[in-house]
């Protein structure tokens, strides 16, 4: 019955191509909730029930596909349908200034694109076959890629989607290397024949592969360049749903294939967690240089994604020296932070596309004072801000406390290495969150807060209802996996009960109570704010409240362009790591004999220094010497004649030699 | 409960006897030791002024930051007398609540849109974020030193069976006595008496409010000052001893802190702002050498 809804729903989706313009929007809406009926269902049977498998009724030549869902799956597919159903409800406010101006065709190639991510994305959680998996996987880059361009009319939107495209098909191509690699050597192209070849040989190098490919996707640095390109580039829904959900199915795969290794733990830890550390660090630093708003989000994604990561090594860690409690708890809380993010990130991302719905632009130098038209935008995004840095009542701290407190239990046996595991990762996480809070600070105040930093100013207003609606649904997600984090800790041992097949017995009790603590404390926390807000507002109805200008310390002609601006809060911190990253100012200073000095403009540039490094500087290299290969192309027949030639006398020559 | 308690009479006379013991230090006689409390009660009694260019934010900052520093009260405790919340990895989520706090204080400053509190806002989310660390080292310190996990069972079990471990104790409440006076915003890091708003740090960042969200701020500042010399006191007061002298040794050592603070406040100059970052740092870098010393003493080298 299910399946036939969700084959229908990816079959009815060439419609929208043919149902007049103003339908399309509709039907797509239709088919996401037909993809949610179906998939939903599925997902809450397994978590309820345990696994099953759904035959698809296609083949490919290593046989029958099916899908496979176990509690795993279920939980992406869940997480998935959440943040997608929201994408396409906000799309409908964000896309409606679009619809005059752009042409029939393209809004329907966009809503296409927009049904098959989500049902690419689903596919990618549930199918086991290696040839399957990698098709849907490539469904997901390439559709992902035109959604990305939906403003390919602009040069720079355009080259970002196919430097999107091209890193992702690099990917592709070392997750597809991986499953031959395994494929080799037990003659099965598929999950379980990688679990084959990790139960026999060295897991880290295939392992490691498996990582940078899937790592790509999910954008740790260094693999991360792509992201801070494609998000601000892309509408917001789909920023909204590509920084939520489709970096997280990178992580799914890191999760399968943690889930199947079999030896090399510590080394295979120490890597994942090294680089969880570092994307962690370095993404929220890149993210507090940022002025353009969506920018500062992508950078927090790879943030993000480091603290995941950060919960994975921590994990394997955990397994590598025997600690069960360290192992659940790491992946528990890198499990949960997924869930988390996605609901926190698709949040701000979709507030910000408030922002730029309502002033047009993203750049924080120009915003400002925003809260006053915009109450409900500038409250969800408020909630959002909370929340990703980790702040109860919200739901970042919950997967935050998970990895902490494994790490707090591991601690009082640890071993001295594992103790410096154990500092590196508590300063990690509270440099982050302490980062964070510095981030979200100034984006939310530089944003929603003060006066609007441009001469004139337009008056805003708050969007239509239907853009707030999915911040609605969002936020009541977060609550709830901040008001019952009991819950959803017991979620995650569940799951992780089945992936790993380790019971959890001896320290959930503790953990679960733990968890109620920090639920009741959120509810008391509430409790009291109301509380002394309320008398706060009964003390000032006998007293005298007035409104005046903001105190100027004297100076009485203060305006707007006295206010602190994103670069100048970043200064301080910026000061601190300028070894890490590649700031620079461009200005003209004065000249000696400028008696009347025309107008003048200071603009700073911060360049992310590991991509420059790593990536750029290889790039550059080939862009020198490539070109010299252009040699060969002479032009002439007779030359080209002679290549299969010299080729085959070459490969003759090594026959002879026995190389090949 | 009993630390509740004591955190409240220690709350009635330590900012009192830091501005005293000032006030003796430059020669003059001073007020009375409650003149900070009558300082409260009176600003109670006033209106507010609210800035046009303030909004709801404004409204709610302060009493969020008044209730985090309440609630975060409820978590510490007094050595083996367990505070109102204790569960495994308590210590977390105390420093976390502290952090919403100063979220909701911070944006309160930017949204009087003033340079001068911007700037505040901007050293308060800079120097918090540098302290952090040093904090949670602290603890992890303690936890392995002590095999638990939580505020109540950390300082219950904080025996110093030998002499070496009496080194963790001087250090433990050098950091803590140093996170106090970075999180409190005290010398050497920032001056709450300064005349010049530019080098403020916590101060400029409330000069918009006014009345009863005045009179919370400085309440939860009182408040939070004494949680943290309540935690630098569970490291040193003997716990084979009665438990009326230890509250007597605890009071005392209140009184003894907040004399401490007074006399560096009257001799120590404050940093320069561009010094602070190192400061702060060198402090997180004690407690990396208090797990080194931790590590030592238990063997695990």
């Amino acid at each position: 019955m299910f399946i036939i809804l969700f084959k229908s729903a990816l079959l009815i989706s060439f419609g929208i191509f043919i149902v007049p313009k103003q339908w399309k929007y509709t039907l797509a809406l239709l088919l996401n909730i037909l993809l949610v009926i179906s998939t939903g269902n599925w997902a809450v049977d397994v978590l309820m029930n345990g696994t099953r498998t759904i035959a698809l009724d296609i083949s490919t030549w290593s046989g029958p596909v099916q899908l496979e869902i176990d509690q795993l799956s279920a939980y992406f597919i869940l997480i998935i349908d959440m943040i997608c159903f929201c994408g396409i409800l906000y799309a409908g406010g964000y896309l409606r200034p679009y619809l005059p101006k752009k042409r029939s065709v393209f809004i329907s190639l966009h809503l296409f694109s927009y049904v098959w991510l989500h049902g690419a994305m689903l596919l990618v959680t549930s199918l086991r076959d290696g040839i399957a998996f990698l098709l849907a996987w490539e469904l997901m880059s390439l559709f992902s890629f035109v959604l990305v361009i939906f403003e390919a009319q602009k040069e720079s939107t355009l080259k970002t989607g196919i430097n999107y495209l091209l890193q992702m098909h690099l990917g592709f191509a070392l997750i597809m290397i991986g499953f031959l690699i395994a494929a080799n050597q037990t003659s099965e192209l598929s999950f379980a024949g990688v679990a084959k070849y990790f139960e026999r040989l060295d897991n880290a190098p295939l392992f490691l592969l498996f990582f940078a490919g899937f790592g790509i996707k999910a954008g740790f640095i260094p693999l991360h360049s792509w992201l801070p390109r494609a998000h601000p580039a892309a509408p917001s829904h789909v920023s909204g749903v590509m920084s939520g959900v489709m970096i997280k199915m990178g992580i799914y795969g890191i999760f399968r294939m943690v889930s199947l290794i079999q030896n090399d733990l510590m080394i295979i830890g120490i890597v994942v967690l090294a680089i969880g550390v570092i994307s962690g660090l370095m993404g929220v630093i890149m993210a507090i240089m940022q002025h353009d708003l969506k920018k500062l989000l992508a950078y927090h994604s790879i943030e993000n994604i480091g603290i995941i990561g950060m919960g994975i090594g921590v994990g394997i860690l955990g397994r590598a020296v025997g600690d069960d409690a360290l192992m659940i708890l790491g992946l528990a809380g890198a499990l949960l932070h997924n869930v988390n993010h996605a609901l926190f990130k698709s949040l701000l991302f979709f507030t910000a596309g408030n922002v730029y719905y309502a002033t047009h632009s993203v750049n924080m130098d120009n915003l400002g004072g925003l809260v006053k038209g915009m109450r409900y935008s500038s409250g969800a995004f408020l909630i959002g801000a909370l929340a990703i840095s980790g702040i109860p009542p919200f739901n970042g701290f919950i997967s935050e406390f998970l990895i902490y407190s494994g790490v707090l239990h591991h601690l009082p046996q640890a071993s001295f290495w594992m103790s410096l595991v154990a500092v590196t990762t508590t300063l990690g996480l509270v440099l982050i969150g302490g980062l964070c809070i510095y981030c979200f600070t100034k984006a939310f105040g530089m944003t929603f807060l003060g006066t609007r930093r441009q001469t004139q100013h337009p008056i805003v207003s708050e969007v239509p209802p239907i853009m707030l609606l999915p911040a609605g649904l969002l936020i009541s997600a977060i609550l709830a996996i901040g008001f019952g984090a009991s819950f959803f800790g017991n979620l995650m041992l569940t799951i992780l009960g089945q992936l790993t097949s380790v019971s959890s017995a001896k320290f959930s009790a503790d953990l679960l109570q733990s968890l109620s603590m920090v639920s009741n404390i959120n509810i008391l926390l509430v409790i009291v704010i109301v509380v002394v807000y309320a008398v706060k507002a009964w003390h000032q109805r006998g007293v005298e409240v007035k409104s005046g200008p903001t105190w100027g310390c004297g100076y009485t002609a203060g305006d707007y362009r006295h206010q602190y601006t994103p670069t100048s809060y970043a200064d301080s911190l910026r000061q601190l790591v300028n070894p890490l990253i590649d700031y620079k100012r461009h200005y003209k200073s004065f000249g000696e004999k400028e008696i009347f000095p025309p107008p003048k403009s200071f603009e700073t540039e911060n360049k992310d220094l590991i991509e420059e490094k790593t990536v750029l500087s290889w790039v550059h290299l080939m862009v020198r010497y490539l070109p010299k290969a252009g040699i060969a192309q002479s032009g002439m027949i007779n030359h080209y004649l002679i290549y299969p030639l010299l080729f085959l006398a070459i490969l003759g020559l090594l026959t002879i030699l026995n190389v090949i | 409960m009993l630390s509740l308690g004591l955190i409240l009479i220690a709350c009635i006379y330590f900012p009192g006897i830091i501005v005293k013991v000032k006030a003796i230090f430059s020669g003059r006689k001073g007020p009375g030791i409650l003149q900070p409390w009558l300082d409260i009660f009176r600003l109670l009694k006033k209106g507010s002024v609210y800035s046009t260019s303030s909004s709801f934010i404004f409204q709610i900052g302060a009493p969020i930051y008044f209730s985090t520093v309440v609630i975060a009260a409820l978590f510490v405790p007094f050595e083996e007398n367990a505070a109102l919340f204790s569960f495994t990895g308590d210590f977390v989520l105390f420093a976390y609540l502290l952090g919403l706090g100063r979220f909701l204080i911070i944006l309160s400053a930017l949204d009087v849109s003033s340079g001068f509190e911007g700037m505040g806002a901007n050293r308060e989310a800079f120097y918090s974020m540098l302290i952090e660390p040093a904090f949670f080292i602290l603890l992890g310190a303690l936890a392995m030193f002590t095999g638990y996990t939580s505020f109540h069972d950390i300082f219950a079990n904080l025996h110093y069976d030998n002499y070496f471990s009496i080194i963790i104790a001087v250090l433990a409440g050098y950091i803590l006595a140093n996170i106090t006076l970075v999180e409190t915003s005290r010398l050497p890091v920032d001056d709450p008496l300064t005349h010049l708003e530019l080098t403020m740090v916590h101060e400029v960042m409330v000069l918009d409010h006014s009345g009863f969200d005045l009179a919370i701020i400085k309440t939860a500042n009182n408040i939070k000052f004494v949680l943290f010399s309540t935690l630098s006191a569970n490291c040193f007061i003997p716990q084979s001893m009665d438990l009326s002298v230890r509250i007597g040794i605890f009071l005392v050592l209140q009184v003894v802190f907040a004399t401490g603070i007074g006399w560096l406040e009257s001799f120590r100059a404050r940093n320069k702002m561009a010094m602070n970052a190192q400061y702060i740092l060198s402090v997180s870098a004690i407690a990396v050498i208090l797990i080194f010393v931790v590590i030592i003493i238990k063997n695990r080298i």
